[in-house]
Parts: C-alpha cells; structure tokens; sequence
C-alpha cells in the first residue's frame, strides 16, 4: 500500500515538474534566440561599416536621396539619375515604397564615388500628375564635391498655388 | 437519466467554460506594437520633417516593414554620427525595432540609457512608455505601472490610445477592475465612434465590468460592440466574440430567450459560427424544445468534424433524440459519432505524423514568404497536409505564432549569413585586385613623379612673384604690353632709331614730334589698361599658387598613400577576415537554435492535436456510455414487457 502511495507521489511530482522543465527549456530557448538575433543584428552593421568604408570612402562618397512631401499632385512611377551625362540609377517604385515616401521616408536611391571638382546631377521623376495624366519632369544641379562625404536630397513637392508638383534639389552638405 | 451526468450537459458546460473564458481575455488586437513604435505611422498623418536624410532612410525601411534593414540602417547612420538631429528619435526607433524582435534585454537597455541622459520629454515619455510595455511583457507588473506613472505628457497619435489599454491591462492583472473601468471608459469615450480603439476598447471595457461586478452595463457594452456595422473583418470576429460571450453568458444564467437573440447575431461563415450553433442549440434545449434544438445540431454536426463544437454537436444530436424517445435513431446515431470520432483520431495521428515529418512548417514558410525578419506578419493560408482544418485551432495559439515567427527570423537570420559569407569573398577579390593594382602601377606613378620637379616650378613661380612687385613697385606699364603693343613699340623704337640719325634736319623734326605723339599715346594707353592688367596678373599668379599648392598636396598625398596604402589594405583584410569569422562562428549556432526552434513549434502543434485526440477519447467514452444506457432502457423495456427501443 505504501509502495503504491510512493509511485502515485513520484508520478504526481514527475507530472509537476515536466511542465517547469518544459517552460525552462523553452525560456532558456527563447533566451539564446535573443542573443543570437542581436549577435546577427550586431554583425550586420559591421558588415555593412565595412562594405561602406571599402567601397564608397567618405572623401569620394555621394549619396543621392529621394523624399516627398506631400505629394498628392504627383504619383511616382520612377527616378532616373544622370551624374556627368552618366546613368547611375534608375528606379522603379513599388507602391509599398512610394506609401513609405508619403509618410516620410527618404530613399537613399544612390550612393557612389565622385572625385573632387565640379559635378552635373540630372534628375528625371516619372509618374502621373494632376488629372492622372503622364508626367515627367527634370530637375537639374551643378554642385562641388570635397573631401567629405555629399548627400544630395531629390524633393517631390506640391506647389499648392500651381497645383503642380515640385521637383528641386537639396545639397546637404 | 441526471442533467449533470450527462455527457451533453457536461459538453456544453465545457464550451460555456471555454467562452467564459474568451470572454476573460481582453481582446489583444489593441496591441499592433507596429503600429505604435512611432507616432507618424498611420497612413493618413502627414510625413514628420526629416532633417538628416540618413534618419529618413531608415524610416523609409520602417515605414515598408522592412524592421531588419531599418534597425541595421539606423545602426550603420549612428556609427557615422549621420543623425546629429535625431539622434533621441533613432534611438527610440532603434529600441521600438529591438523590442519588436523581442529583445526585451537590450530595448530595456536603450530606453533605460534615453531617460538618464535626460532626453527631452517627448522621448523620455515615449522611453518610458515602452519600458512599460517590456516589463509588462515580462510579467513586471507594478513595475510597468511605476513606468507607466512616469509619462508627463499626452503621448501622440496611437501611442497615447495604447498607453491607456496598458494601463487597463496592469489594473486587470491586479484585478482592480474599477480601475480599468476607468481607464478604458474614457478612452471609449476620447476614440471616434466605430474607430479601432473605441471597438476594442468598448469590449475590453465590457469584460472588465463583467469581471468587476457591474454584469449589466458590461453586457451593455459587449452588446453595443455585438450591434456595431462595421466593413473589416477584424472587427466582425470581435463583434461575433462580444455576441456569443454574452450568448453563453445568458445561458449559464438560464436566460435562454437573451441567448438566442445574441447569438443569432453570430456570422455563419465566421470563425464562431460552430460555437454560435451549438449554444443557439442549447437555448433552445434549455426551453424544452428539443425539435428546434436539432435544427442548428444537426447543420452542426455535418460540419467539418476537426472543430470541437461540431463533434460536440455529434453527441448532442442523439442525445435530443433520445430525450425525444427515438432511442433507435439515437443508437445509431450515437455508433455513427463513434465511428466519426475513431476516423477523426486516426486523421488526427496522420497530422501529427505529418507536423513531426516537417510538413507543416514547410507549408507554412512556403506560404509566407516575407523578406525580413519582424514580428508583425500573419500566417496567411493554411499548408498543405492531410486534414489542415486540425490545424486552425493550433494556428490561432498566441504562443504557436511566436514560437514560428521566431523560427521564421532564425531562417532569415541563416539566409543573411549565408549571404555575407558571399560578399565577404567578393570584398575579398576587390582587396586582392586592389593590392595588385598599386603593385603594379606604383613603379608608373614614381617614374612621374620623379620626372617632375616642383621644385622648378616653385622658382619659377618666385621668380615670376617678384617681377610682378617690381612692375607694381616701379609702374612699369610696359611690362603687361600685349603682342600689339609689343610690335608698336618695336616699330616706334625703329623709328626712333632713324630719327636719331637724321639729326637737325626739319621734316625730321615733324616726323620727331610725331614719334613723340605716337609713343606718348601708346604710353597713355598702357598707363589706363595698367591697374586691370595688374589685377589680372595678380589673380593669375594666385591661381598658379593655388595649382601648384595643390600638385605639392597630392605629392605629399601620393607619398602618404605609397606609404599608408598597403597597412591600409591590410587593415580592411584584416577586418574582412575577423567579420567572417564572426559570420562562421553564428551560422551554427543559427542552424542549431533553427532546429530545436522547430521542433518547439512542432511539439507546440503536436500539444494541441493530441489534447484533440484527449477529448476525442472523452466523446467516445460519452457516447459508448450513452449507447450502453439506451441498450439498458432496452433490456428493462423488454424484462418489463415493454416495446425495444425505436
């Protein structure tokens, strides 16, 4: 009788703790998936430090930006870049992209190398205007490149007095 | 036979339970973290003004729920200090994204550091407010409310809304429902009529009554949400979950006319319809009519057998006609639900073989084919296996989708490092081509550079530097003669010269007066042009400054690469070779977590099938029970000479 009353107490106990030990496991698991989503995360960035420091290093870097401000006059379809009379991108937007650019996000379309000196960027923007008709338009900047790093920021506005959009270019710095 | 024996009673006791406690839970969708990491999310606010563009980059990411690229994008912007104007947004963001993939930890970490070095109140409210959320998380409790207490100000857009549903939650946890009650009454009352918030909050605010006591106006507001017209489907769920909580509510009350109407509210189609059906039944069980009890079991019980209320439905069916006194058609329709239960079981084992082989996480993933890792994605459809309908229920668990979404980011996680170890041999080929390029054009550039001898120039130009002062010193306005001039003056001078010889005679006089006249003129022309031609020759000696300053930086910009280059490269190959090291040393431990990941989920699924299995085993006792008691009505209708059963 005592022996039976030991194994129902052993098996209650074991029935007790298989369910700590589980939630343990998975705790500890879920623990280590953690750490090694922030070790990946971690490496990313000094991954991508790296690529950037190889490729585009500051002194010759130039990065091209596009943002939209507003935006209700123009739909963009896609940008297309010409640095020194040469196509560097051209971009085709997904509407994901383009709802991420009304919020206000701003793509970093280009990033390359320029030497010192004077530069030409010619920007073309695609879409639909007012009244969805087919839209394009230029906007053109001569600017100086440095030694530091240029970013040049390509701005789709409305012009509410005009009720057109905008296209001008930012040189940050 | 006794009401509390019955299997029947004792199922609709259980589904009464299970709602109850459906009822308990607060809806949860009112937490879409997404949403709410960042004020300007929702799709109709205007875009925030972005002054570093590098920090739009990162919202760009952010904003098409890309979380992977946008915390390691603001991550790279913050190494090379690119974000000087938004540095206590980013890091907000950053912590938002880090919280997101759960990483309690080191979110706790960001806005711990955010509110001690005393960012402004905006961020530290928000800091706090998400510090509030981890530590709810964790099951912190009086420490998220201590959090929570800490925010000055209203918070903006949807953060303010969820900040009162957290505050309703803590008070809930600590079963201050009067508090609750409070909070989520003025945010019913704050939110737009028919808005996300107001919905969930008019239900949560509902089961907090409910729980606190206040049962009448808690049904009053589970019936308004049970009542409202709305297009979404999310909010059609809540509305069939407010109706068949307060159906089963009323029915446990004995309130069986309250029942029916609620829970004719119910959608057929919907997810609740089963549920609906069964207690729709059961309201009219309650009220004796058992013929209109079989109309929604029966449409009940031929339905797909892998949800509970519909194999419920299969025993209460005979069980009305047995109440009836059609024990025969009881009987066999008691061996029919037998026979269904012992097929599902066996459906059951083929889906448990089929998760435990894998199948169902393929399905899955195959199914959901998202870029990048996050937290905010939904199991769209359901895989293919051999009974997949066994799996909605699995699906539906709040800890299956984390344990898969967590699965998910580790097979994103191993992509991207098998990806890097890609570009780190590509990075590795452009170094190597790099290294070979100066090798070889490095005897090129010191041949030129010895050909050419600044020094030279530099004499030259110091040469050229005092005879402009001379001139300035002595207004030499002859200096800067021009071709023209020159030949003038060569002309004059050749006149000169005949003049000089032709002594006293007198047309050499005239002829002298005129050579005086045209020197004087040339001399009056060079005089006027002198101060712009001084100019010119200043400006133009500069620029040659200028030029050969520069020809001296890139000689000393050559001689420092010709000596910095290779340590340079060395460098760069250094590091390419320690960041795949660490790329080598996470991809096993990524592909073990990838696999004991998997099977949690699969043993998460299996769990669930085989309490399935667990109350098909119970049906299946209920119903032999029920066929053997019929058989006993029979035994003692015959010993008493009575008619078999019909």
């Amino acid at each position: 009788m005592l022996k039976r009353c030991c194994l129902v107490l052993a098996v209650a106990l074991c029935a007790a703790a298989a369910p700590v030990a589980a939630q343990t496991a998975t705790a500890n698991l879920d623990d280590r998936i953690q750490d090694v989503k922030g070790d990946v995360i971690r490496l990313n960035r000094d991954l991508m430090v790296l690529e950037e420091e190889l490729l585009f290093p500051a002194n010759t870097q130039v990065a091209i930006f596009v943002s939209m401000d507003v935006g209700r006059l123009f739909s963009l379809d896609s940008v297309k870049i010409r640095l020194d009379d040469k196509d560097v991108a051209n971009y085709l937007y997904t509407p994901a992209e383009v709802q991420a650019l009304h919020r206000g996000g701003v793509q970093r379309v280009y990033v390359g190398n320029l030497k010192a000196g004077s530069h030409e960027l010619v920007a073309f923007f695609t879409g639909k205007g007012p009244h969805d008709r087919d839209y394009k338009r230029g906007a053109t900047i001569r600017f100086d490149k440095g030694t530091e790093p240029k970013y040049i920021e390509l701005q789709i506005k409305d012009s509410t007095g005009k009720l057109q959009p905008e296209f001008e270019v930012k040189v940050w710095q | 036979m006794r009401d509390g024996a019955h299997p029947i009673r004792r199922a609709l006791r259980l589904a009464a339970c299970a709602l109850a406690l459906a009822c308990a839970a607060p809806a949860h969708a009112q937490f879409g973290w997404g949403n709410s990491l960042w004020p300007s999310t929702k799709k109709t606010e205007a875009p925030t003004g972005v002054q570093d563009p590098h920090y739009g980059d990162g919202l760009f990411y952010f904003y098409q729920g890309r979380y992977f690229s946008a915390v390691t994008s603001l991550m790279v912007s913050q190494h090379f200090d690119r974000m000087p104007k938004h540095a206590d947004e980013a890091e907000v963001l950053r912590g938002g994204l880090f919280l997101s993939y759960g990483l309690h930890r080191e979110a706790g970490e960001i806005f711990a550091r955010l509110i001690e070095r005393g960012a402004p109140p905006p961020v530290r409210d928000r800091a706090w407010f998400f510090l509030a959320k981890i530590r709810y998380q964790r099951g912190l409790h009086a420490q998220a409310e201590e959090a929570l207490a800490r925010i000055e100000n209203t918070l903006p857009g949807e953060l303010q809304e969820d900040r009162v549903l957290l505050q309703a939650q803590l008070a809930m946890a600590r079963g201050d429902y009067a508090a609750a009650v409070r909070a989520l009454d003025a945010l019913a009352k704050s939110g737009k009529p028919g808005s996300d918030a107001a919905m969930y909050a008019r239900y949560n605010l509902g089961v907090a009554m409910i729980k606190g006591g206040e049962t009448a106006k808690g049904a009053a507001l589970l019936d308004e949400v049970g009542r409202a017209s709305t297009a979404s489907e999310e909010f059609r769920s809540l509305r069939d979950k407010a109706n068949v909580a307060l159906g089963f509510a009323a029915l446990q009350e004995d309130r069986a006319d309250d029942a029916r109407r609620w829970l004719e509210r119910v959608r057929l189609t919907g997810m609740l319809a089963n549920k609906a059906l069964l207690g729709f039944g059961w309201a009219a069980a309650s009220g004796k009519n058992l013929n209109a009890a079989l109309v929604p079991w029966t449409e009940l019980a031929s339905r797909d057998p892998s949800d509970a209320a519909v194999l419920e439905a299969k025993l209460a069916v005979p069980y009305a006609y047995a109440e009836l006194g059609a024990y025969g058609r009881a009987l066999g329709l008691y061996q029919d639900a037998i026979g269904a239960f012992e097929q599902e079981n066996a459906r059951l084992d083929e889906s448990i073989a089929a998760i435990r082989a894998g199948r169902l996480l393929a399905g899955l993933i195959e199914r959901n084919p998202g870029e990048e890792m996050g937290w905010f994605w939904n199991i769209a459809e359901l895989p293919e296996l051999p009974h997949a309908s066994h799996l909605a229920p699995v699906l539906a668990q709040h800890e299956f989708q984390e344990a898969f979404k967590n699965y998910r980011d580790l097979l994103f996680l191993a992509r991207n490092l098998e990806q890097w170890e890609a570009s780190l041999d590509v990075l590795r080929a452009m170094l190597a081509n790099r290294r070979q390029a100066f090798a070889e054009r490095l005897p090129a550039v010191r041949a030129k550079e010895r050909s050419i001898d600044l020094g030279l120039y530099d004499g030259k130009r110091d040469a050229l530097r005092a005879e402009l002062e001379r001139v300035e010193r002595e207004a030499d306005v002859a200096a800067f003669a021009d071709a023209r001039e020159r030949a003038l003056q060569a002309r004059i001078d050749n006149v000169r010269a005949i003049v000089e010889r032709g002594g006293n005679d007198p047309e050499i006089a005239a002829a002298r007066e005129r050579l005086r006249r045209a020197a004087g003129a040339l001399h009056w022309q060079q005089t006027q042009n002198f101060a712009d031609r001084l100019w010119q020759a200043k400006k133009n000696l500069a620029e040659l400054e200028r030029n050969l300053g520069e020809a001296h930086a890139r000689e000393a910009a050559l001689g420092r690469a010709q000596r910095d280059e290779p340590a340079k490269l060395d460098a760069f190959a250094a590091r390419i070779e320690a960041l795949a090291a660490r790329v080598k040393a996470l991809q096993p431990r990524v592909a073990e977590l990838a696999v004991a990941q998997q099977n949690h989920v699969q043993e998460l699924a299996v769990a669930e099938l085989t309490k399935q299995k667990e109350r098909l085993a119970a049906y299946v006792s209920q119903a032999r029970f029920a066929v053997a008691q019929i058989y006993d009505r029979a035994n003692l209708a015959k010993g008493d000479g009575g008619a078999p059963p019909r």
